[in-house]
């Protein structure tokens, strides 16, 4: 990680003496253990700020949509594959834009550590290659990193960057045996009874803070459907079903376009399981259409194509 | 709910059609006189991609019992592409509201032409007879002031 | 007003007893994290959580209130909302929580304004603090204006001293209370003395070095300072911090109608959604994240110390645990702070 956190200001520091940036966006030492907190530097003094290890969960492409200048960005796999949603969706131009690629062996789940560590307060972290070392008042334990991921960082098949101008490190072997979509499965074969009662526990625990929809770079919107007034769509407040309206819509706008980057689950203060909407609608996507959001940028969205021959078999 | 109210029970069906052509066969269903089932309260769209699926789910919001979307074949479509739009939103569309436990059959699309008025009534009387079997929505309802 | 004690042996039935008579709410594990919840005369409270989720203010301001309900069918039966005249005790509210209160009273129970949905909760409520022997490092109350052991806002405040817990009266409510629940015994000397001690050490362990007024000197003149350029940047602009907060009141209020009934509720409204201030012309004073993110801060740190005399902050550290890109307060405020004062 120190390696890493090295080259990454290497990296920058050349971009900033060869003028090919007007910011960097990283990640610099936040002010939780284990917590990095989104880095803008505008030299090379600056950044000497960025920082590289396993608290560095943010999508920083969140902050790219309609920036202005020269953007350099270090970017995760699934943040790659977020920015190429961007180029796609002419957010910005490929030519402001220097990626600087991490490959990345997944993410600690604050949440995950949280119930590690029941009550007892994170005061400081040691991080080693597989492990972390999680220290407070009058106890210390190792737990290994594997344990603390999300599952989308377990199941994830682009760890190293898809685009990029810049690679730090070596790439890293992709997952090929994780099933992305067994979750879903599961779900797939419960009866809609214990779907519905499942959804609608989840959606209960949502206090419309917004954090989701905020943190996903693909929600970028000027007027969110939410703040529509008229007509006022569904309503603002927490009321079951206008939250259950919200979540579903918010998902469905994400179709062909969400690259399971888990920041949506992450900025969540509520523990909501909004994968459980974003993956359904992104296994049909690769069934239905045999499309892959965020891998290249040349290709349709596939809710703005069609061929002939689409299924039909639920339309009578 | 009480035994009489259950049976006295009447689906309210909200259907999107798309003007030239779903909206036209229903047209003609009527002034030739077909018999179809009372349940629909018809909202005339200029094309069937032209719904976006929040109108769906504001119906079931409102209390609708069934959703019903019709639009035109595809290749027919008066505005070139816009039920091959609407195709690919409504595979993916359909699969959700499964997949949060809305049931099968409470929401449902078709393709009726301008000159299919005994087809349009075979729809809604299948799509009536469905969300009859299925009973009132319960899911998605909004709850309001009595 | 004298000092009490109560031994941990007995509090249970204390408990007991005062759940048998008001509606009780108290923190309860939930997991991973600790809310306010009705509990039953047969539940164990213990007072291990540093601090709950989420806020009290839900227990006094609804995320969702209705206000009234109307029916046009029967114009004459409009109903206001039966304000509830349950009596509710709510124990193991920290400092800080019930420094929120205190705001709220200033808000909801004002020279101009008294809000009858929040006086009725207010009133009807006895409020048991109690205080922090161990602060977390997120904590920053006595930055504020506040302590870990502050009485500002609670009826009775208690501090555990390890095989008891004293039990300090605050206001009339709280020492009438206490009499009606036959809390009696008086705390002696030696416990007293043990109470002074706990608190020393809870005051040396909150390690903010940020004092409000300087805050407030500097923020008096740096309202176009390009620092606020600086510091909202990461901002997401979602409502974590301001429904975490503790001290946060912003409301919107709408009619939501069906046919021919319908109900006006209030909801939790955020300063730093796009809709804040946005006027019905289209104009909006504050159209950035930059603009709200400085207003939140003026609002805490300077506009409510200007119009009440108090900051409107309890220090309680949530909005820097929950916030999802780590914007933590206590940054911008000693970015603020160290401002030199000329520009």
């Amino acid at each position: 990680m120190e390696n890493l956190s090295k080259a990454i200001k290497e990296a920058a520091r050349k971009l900033f003496a060869e003028g090919k940036v007007d910011l960097i966006i990283g990640f610099e030492e936040g002010s939780l253990p284990l917590r990095a907190t989104p880095c803008f530097a505008r030299n090379a003094q600056e950044a000497e700020k960025l920082i590289w290890n396993s608290g560095c969960n943010n999508n920083l492409a969140v902050y790219v949509p309609q920036k202005k200048g020269r953007i350099g960005i270090v970017a995760k796999g699934c943040d790659s594959r977020s920015l190429v949603g961007h180029l796609k969706e002419k957010q910005i131009e490929r030519e402001n834009l220097v990626i600087i690629g991490v490959p990345c062996q997944g993410m600690v789940d604050r949440k995950l550590l949280e119930k590690k560590l029941g009550n007892k307060e994170l005061l400081s972290i040691e991080e080693r290659p597989e492990e972390i070392v999680l220290k407070g008042d009058g106890f210390e334990e190792t737990v290994k990193k594997i344990e603390l991921l999300p599952d989308n960082c377990k199941t994830c098949k682009h760890k190293t960057p898809v685009i990029y101008d810049i690679l730090i490190g070596e790439k890293v072997e992709e997952e090929k045996e994780a099933d992305e979509f067994e979750k879903i499965k599961e779900f797939e074969a419960k009866t809609s009874d214990e779907r519905w009662d499942y959804f609608s526990d989840e959606i209960k625990k949502c206090i419309r803070c917004y954090a989701c929809r905020n943190a996903c770079p693909l929600c970028y919107c000027k007027e969110c459907c939410v703040d529509s007034s008229q007509p006022q769509w569904f309503g603002k407040s927490i009321e079951l079903s206008d939250s259950q309206v919200f979540h579903l819509m918010r998902a469905f706008h994400t179709t062909g376009r969400c690259v399971d980057c888990g920041a949506c689950v992450r900025a969540c203060p509520m523990e909501v399981d909004l994968r459980f909407l974003n993956k359904k609608i992104e296994k049909e996507v690769r069934g239905l259409f045999s499309f892959e959001a965020g891998i290249n940028p040349d290709e349709p969205p596939p809710l703005a194509t069609f061929k002939p021959d689409d299924p039909e078999e639920f339309i009578k | 709910m009480e035994e009489g109210k259950e049976s006295s029970w009447e689906p309210k069906i909200v259907t999107f059609l798309c003007n030239w052509c779903s909206y036209a066969g229903a047209d003609l269903a009527g002034v030739s006189r077909i018999q179809y089932p009372p349940n629909t309260r018809t909202i005339r769209v200029p094309c069937s991609g032209r719904v976006n699926p929040l109108y769906i789910l504001r119906a079931l919001q409102n209390g609708a019992d069934g959703v019903l979307v019709s639009g035109c074949h595809p290749g027919d479509c008066h505005y070139l592409s816009g039920n091959f739009s609407a195709r690919r939103k409504f595979a993916i569309f359909s699969q959700l509201l499964e997949h949060i436990g809305i049931e099968k059959g409470r929401v449902q699309f078709s393709w009726v032409s301008a000159a299919e008025a005994n087809r349009f009534a075979e729809v809604i009387s299948e799509v009536t007879e469905d969300v009859r079997k299925l009973g009132p929505a319960k899911r998605m309802v909004k709850k309001r002031v009595e | 007003m004298e000092e009490k004690i109560i031994s941990k042996e007995e509090l249970p039935e204390l408990l007991a007893n005062i759940t048998r008579r008001y509606q009780v709410f108290a923190p309860v594990n939930k997991g991973d994290s600790f809310a306010f919840e009705e509990i039953n005369p047969e539940d164990k409270i213990s007072f291990t959580c540093a601090n709950t989720k989420k806020s009290v203010k839900e227990l006094f301001f609804p995320q969702r209130e209705r206000l009234f309900a109307f029916n046009l069918h029967k114009k004459d039966e409009s109903k206001v909302s039966a304000l509830s005249d349950r009596k509710r005790v709510i124990i193991g509210v920290r400092p800080c929580d019930a420094k929120g209160i205190s705001i709220f009273d200033d808000v909801f129970n004002g020279k101009d304004f008294q809000d009858p949905y929040y006086l009725q909760k207010r009133e009807d409520t006895v409020v048991i603090a109690i205080g922090c022997n161990a602060p977390e490092r997120t904590c920053f109350c006595t930055s504020t204006g506040g302590s870990p052991f502050s009485t500002n806002g609670s009826d009775v405040l208690l501090v555990d001293l390890g095989d008891s817990f004293l039990a300090q009266p605050v206001t009339e409510k709280g020492e009438a209370f206490l009499e009606q629940e036959s809390v009696t015994r008086k705390a002696d000397q030696s416990q007293i003395q043990l109470k002074e001690k706990v608190i020393e050490k809870a005051l040396s362990s909150v390690k903010s070095q940020i004092k409000p007024e300087k805050i407030k000197e500097k923020l008096d003149k740096n309202f176009d300072d390009p620092l606020w350029t600086k510091v909202h940047e990461k901002c997401l602009g979602c409502g974590v911090c301001t429904f975490f907060c503790p001290t946060c009141h912003c409301f919107d209020i709408f009619d939501e109608t069906g046919g021919q009934t319908g109900e006006r509720i209030r909801i939790w409204d955020s300063c730093m959604f796009p809709l804040f201030t946005l006027h019905a012309s289209g104009v909006n004073p504050r159209p950035t994240g930059k603009e709200r993110l400085r207003q939140r801060v003026m609002h805490k740190f300077k506009y409510f110390v200007d119009n009440n005399g108090k900051v409107a902050c309890s220090g309680c550290g949530r909005c820097i645990k929950y916030c999802p890109v780590n914007l933590d307060i206590r940054e911008v405020l000693e970015q603020i702070q160290d401002q030199p004062l000329e520009r």
